[in-house]
């Protein structure tokens, strides 16, 4: 068996910091910060940095994906509905069609899938990376996040002193589910009013949400749930394409912009 | 008399020149007129922007939280508004007060025709609701009658209830996490559906409620077999349009007997 190149613990951790830094650097300012990883903003990254865009995503866990690789109640089949399997089959994920126009994939494999095609589009990642704020410039855009590791948000804050940083982006998308953290950003500052989400109507909330999908304040996208907590959408339940596809709606939104 | 109808975003499955139809045998010596979308009709582009956020004002939000004046629409709302009043979009899901829609379709109704002389009814695919000050919430509605008279195709599916057992079967199912397209086959027939093929024949009734609003300033009969039974039940709703022997009772069948030979 060949034998693992003789490299010592300083080369590890040096290889370590230097391109998480120089990474880091790069990309305190990019054209698209996209706040969370789940299935809106990955499809949304993905596409930005397909067409040349330099992206950046904000995930607050470790792991990307959001609520991706789960359907319904724990069970790891996810769905989505026609015409959302065009996505689908533009990233290779099996499925199958179960009944008219609702297909069902694997979510490990449907997640997987699309985390390989954002990095391999060239998306890059800030993981356990709390959003903490937004960065507003005089005339009320917004124009940045500010962030923080996630685990200082875990500790009391009498122990803790850690400051935030800011990084700086043209556009940014908020895909950070029902939560809508960075759009409640701006609610808390009195600059807008979500409505909160609706009941459960599986059968209408996907459209909506595309509809929906839109610039809600200067310099802020909202994409996927986030949006139907901003406009007070019916909720969706455990079906995934409008994510997909809001995620596309975004990004081409976020291109218009960028011209 | 004339009698207007516009159609709102509705289903490509009703088919309004049936409905017009229907209403010439029923009514006689009456013209009608199909108009399509009623913003195409009267609405110049420049008051576009203007009609979108006066609809996206009135959104209920929560159906125990009675609206009592407009309310600041967000960007976004205005432009899927925007969307909708030209034809852009058909999706629908959103849930209005139905008498402050009323209002609003009122004022593109023609100045000069906002009179006895015509009866204005505007199918449209937007879900509303009205308050009710006695359980203090909102209640989903078929049908607003008045200038114009409102007739939701939503509002026909979701508004009457369906069967009751549908609804503890649907609980079950929705613990379970099972499909309720499932559900929906078992109860096929039970309830108009969404993509439903008798839509157009049971909205002719409806249709008919409007004019009755507008002749005796009563829409509805107590009898269940008259098509102006004013049913809360799906099974009603089927029996009242489909399934009776007879589309009016006497009485209503008389007043229209006058209209033919008065």
């Amino acid at each position: 068996m060949e034998k693992f190149s003789p490299v010592g613990e300083k080369d590890v951790t040096r290889a370590i910091v230097t391109e998480f830094a120089k990474q880091f650097v790069e990309y305190v300012e990019s054209d698209c910060i996209i706040i969370g990883a789940g299935p809106s903003g990955l499809m949304a990254g993905r596409n930005l940095a397909k067409a040349g865009k330099k992206v950046l995503i904000v995930e607050r866990n470790n792991y990307l994906g959001g609520g991706f690789w789960i359907g319904g109640y724990l069970m790891n089949k996810v769905t989505v509905r026609h015409p959302a399997e065009r996505v689908l089959d533009e990233l290779g994920i099996p499925y199958k069609e179960v009944s008219a126009g609702l297909l069902v994939a694997d979510g490990p494999h449907a997640c997987s899938k699309l985390i390989a095609s954002a990095c391999d589009s060239g998306v890059k990642f800030a993981n356990m990376t709390a959003f903490d704020d937004l960065v507003l410039k005089e005339d009320g855009r917004v124009c940045g996040a500010v962030i923080n590791w996630t685990p200082i948000s875990a500790l009391p804050r009498e122990i803790t002193c850690v400051d935030p940083v800011a990084i700086e982006s043209e556009i940014m998308i908020d895909a950070t589910g029902h939560d809508a953290q960075v759009v409640k950003k701006l609610e808390e500052r009195g600059l807008i009013k979500t409505k909160g989400f609706g009941a459960m109507w599986v059968e209408r909330s996907e459209d909506l949400i595309i509809e929906h999908t839109n610039e809600v304040h200067p310099g802020l996208i909202v994409s996927g749930m986030a949006v139907a907590t901003t406009y007070g959408l019916p909720r969706m339940g455990p079906t995934f394409g409008a994510m997909l596809l809001s995620g596309e709606v975004a990004a081409e939104l976020v291109l218009e912009k960028l011209k | 008399m004339e009698a207007i109808l516009y159609d709102e975003g509705t289903p490509q499955e009703l088919d309004m020149e049936k409905i017009a139809r229907y209403v010439v045998q029923k009514m006689g010596k009456v013209k009608v007129e199909v108009r399509g979308n009623p913003f195409a009709f009267n609405v110049p582009q420049d008051k576009v922007s203007d009609y979108a956020r006066k609809i996206a004002s009135i959104k209920i939000q929560g159906v125990s939280q009675e609206i009592l004046s407009e309310q600041q629409p967000l960007y976004g709302e205005i432009e899927y508004e925007k969307r909708r009043i030209l034809g852009k979009t058909k999706s629908f899901g959103i849930l209005y007060e139905g008498f402050h829609l009323q209002r609003i379709f009122r004022e593109i109704v023609p100045r000069e025709e906002r009179s006895l002389e015509f009866v204005h009814i505007l199918f449209t695919s937007r879900l509303f609701a009205t308050w009710d000050d006695g359980d203090k919430r909102y209640h989903l509605r078929t049908s607003v009658y008045g200038i114009p008279s409102i007739i939701s195709t939503t509002g026909l599916i979701e508004a009457p209830a369906r069967p009751r057992e549908y609804y503890l079967l649907k609980q079950q199912y929705e613990r379970l996490g099972r499909d309720l397209l499932e559900l929906k086959e078992r109860f096929k027939g039970r309830f108009i559906d969404y993509e439903d093929g008798r839509l157009t024949e049971v909205l002719k009734g409806y249709a008919m409620q409007a004019v009755f609003y507008h002749l005796v300033d009563n829409p509805f009969c107590e009898d269940k077999g008259c098509r102006l039974y004013n049913a809360h039940w799906q099974e009603e709703l089927i029996f009242a349009q489909l399934g009776s022997k007879y589309e009016f009772c006497g009485r209503h069948e008389e007043v229209l007997d006058d209209l033919h030979t008065g």
